[in-house]
């Protein structure tokens, strides 16, 4: 059995499908506890039954019609309007703008490929150095994986059973102040290089806000939805892609129903498909294991070494981090988050505030080697080695774990909506 | 190209239609549905079970022939944390032995959905029947997700798609 266990990992190591050696998992997991592999298909299908599943597909199939339509040229727009006079000003436009985008699109690399393409020439013509701009770029490219309506919130809630309003609203400070350390960053960094700003104009805001209007309604929407307790969380993202497909398709006019549409609503179906085979797969095996005592065997042997939550959340931080730096964000999430969830309950850590934690250790995890997708993607867009554009990405990366020990000890960051 | 190798080809370019048409339709019906169930719920005060049952179903529609649209484009999530150290060619010749194997890894899922479905149809009263006709989606979609790796182990992956990296999830086609 543990010759097919390493088998297994090294197969998955050399480049197959996540979902297949879930499967294959669960199949010797089933064979293992003498169990009919039936029950891997049971766990699936209960999969079906999740309440809030049904909003990932809407939430995706949103950000796609924003990303394919003219949301990011309206979006960039306004920020430039309202934030391009500062000292910094476009290095701050780009991470407002960038975060804003992830948030909808899920940091599935469609920020770096479609607001990199437009954001780096900007960049450069404004004179800031060729490094700060491609870290800059791509540190932006997981921004906003805390504000709603994130696709990795909603999976891990999924997943963890938290309630995915609460991770909302715990996940806004700490969003928050990661935008104000790295917009005090391009701050400083701007005022070192003497770059310099535009000059504030009443006529460009006008014509930014004229622009973007029923862009600006969107969050607005979104935030009224989930914390106003009006509709559920399906109900708004089945809200917002109405939305934003009349705003595309009628009033911007920007999406063709025939000839865009379509590919639209193929992509998003293949984005969601990816993803949630994995989950489906995982379920079974994850629910195996934990039948197996797994977790259990695991808090035993952590226990030993362990005796405080500082500790905890120090070793815990480590693993997230290497974790996040050889799986992506939403396999991280099916495969890890079950098999935690009991350990940090042991060490009194909020559920709200774990999550938290997960997602910005596999935020960081984006930009970090071996396998940082945002390198990846950034290398691909911007045709730059990885050595390099990890290089680039050094400072806001020690900004990030800066950051990471903020919001990891003080759990008031994460829990401060709730009552004592 | 031998006959049988044309064959292939076609009939995989058949199940990319049909997958096509599956997700797309699935996903504006849900859409649909669920903008449905929200009007009727907080204008009317009412609300259909029944659509409920069918909206939670079109997810499983959704992930089936999204995954086997991501198998075409070889743009499945991986940890191919070793395939980094391997050469282009090396790594080119790995593509169809993984492909195989996930094609194996389905076909085993699908000979035991059809098992859980026909158990699921035995055991559901005559008014559920229905909701047993929906979860005919997972063997089906197990059946189409093994035949299409099935094919593309034969076929290969068509060549624009061998020589483009893979980027993670993103295959929005304005953005390639």
């Amino acid at each position: 059995m543990i010759f097919l266990v390493i088998l297994l990992i090294l197969i998955a190591f050399i480049g197959a499908p996540l979902f297949t050696i879930m499967g294959a998992g669960g199949l010797l997991a089933s064979h293992s506890a003498e169990l009919d592999p039936v029950v891997l298909i049971i766990e699936m299908y209960r999969l079906a039954s999740q309440p809030n599943l049904i909003a990932i597909p809407l939430f995706t199939f949103a950000g796609m019609i924003l990303a394919s339509g003219g949301g990011t040229k309206r979006l960039i727009k306004l920020f430039n309007a309202l934030l391009g006079w500062m000292p910094g000003g476009l290095a701050i436009v780009t991470i407002m703008s960038c975060s804003a985008f992830t948030a909808f699109t899920g940091a599935s690399g469609v920020t770096i490929i479609a607001l990199g393409a437009l954001l780096y020439p900007l960049l450069e013509h404004a004179r800031y150095r060729d490094r700060f701009c491609l870290g800059l770029l791509t540190t932006s490219g997981s921004l906003g994986l805390l504000f709603p309506p994130s696709m990795a919130i909603l999976l891990y809630g999924i997943v963890s059973g938290v309630s995915i309003d609460e991770l909302f609203l715990s996940g806004m400070i700490p969003g928050l102040l990661l935008l104000l350390m790295l917009s005090v960053f391009s701050f400083f960094s701007a005022e070192k290089l003497h770059i310099e700003s535009q000059k504030f104009s009443w006529p460009r805001m006008v014509s930014a806000l004229r622009d973007s209007i029923w862009d600006i309604m969107l969050p607005i929407l979104i935030l009224i939805g989930i914390f106003g307790g009006f509709v559920t969380i399906t109900e708004v993202a089945a809200l917002t892609a109405a939305y934003v497909l009349v705003l595309e398709t009628v009033i911007t006019k920007k999406i063709h129903l025939t000839r865009d549409l379509p590919h639209i609503l193929i992509d998003t179906t293949t984005l969601v498909g990816s993803i949630l085979i994995i989950l489906g797969m995982a379920m079974g095996l994850t629910n195996l294991l934990i039948d197996s005592q797994l977790p259990m065997k695991l808090l035993a042997v952590v226990e030993e070494h362990v005796d405080s939550q500082l500790q905890f959340l120090l070793l815990l931080n480590l693993f997230l981090l290497i974790v996040g730096a050889m799986m992506d964000i939403f396999s991280a999430i099916v495969v890890v988050v079950p098999l935690i969830m009991p350990l940090a309950a042991r060490y009194n850590i909020e559920p709200v505030h774990l999550g938290i934690i997960f997602l910005a250790n596999l935020e960081i995890g984006y930009m970090t080697p071996p396998v940082g997708i945002n390198l990846f993607i950034a290398s691909q867009r911007f045709g730059q080695p990885i050595l390099k554009l990890f290089r680039a990405t050094f400072p806001f990366l020690m900004i990030m774990l800066i950051w990471l020990l903020l919001i990891s000890y003080i759990p008031f960051l994460s829990t401060w909506w709730q009552t004592p | 190209m031998p006959m049988w190798l044309d064959l292939a080809f076609k009939i995989k370019h058949g199940l990319i239609a049909f997958e096509k048409l599956i997700a797309a339709s699935s996903l504006m019906l849900l859409l649909a549905l669920t903008m449905f169930q929200l009007i009727a719920r907080n204008f009317f005060d009412t609300g259909f079970s029944h659509m409920d049952i069918v909206t939670r179903h079109l997810i499983l529609f959704i992930i089936f022939m999204g995954a086997a649209l991501v198998s075409e484009q070889n743009r499945h999530i991986k940890i191919d944390v070793l395939s980094h150290f391997l050469t282009p060619s090396q790594q080119e010749k790995l593509i169809r032995p993984l492909i195989f194997f996930s094609a194996i890894i389905s076909g085993v899922f699908a000979w035991y959905s059809v098992g859980f479905w026909l158990d699921e149809w035995q055991y559901a009263s005559a008014n559920e029947r229905w909701s047993v006709y929906l979860a005919l989606i997972i063997p089906a979609g197990f059946i189409i997700l093994s035949l299409h790796l099935f094919l593309l182990t034969i076929t290969g992956l068509e060549q624009h798609q061998v020589k483009q990296k893979p980027l993670p999830h993103c295959s929005c086609s304005n953005f390639k």
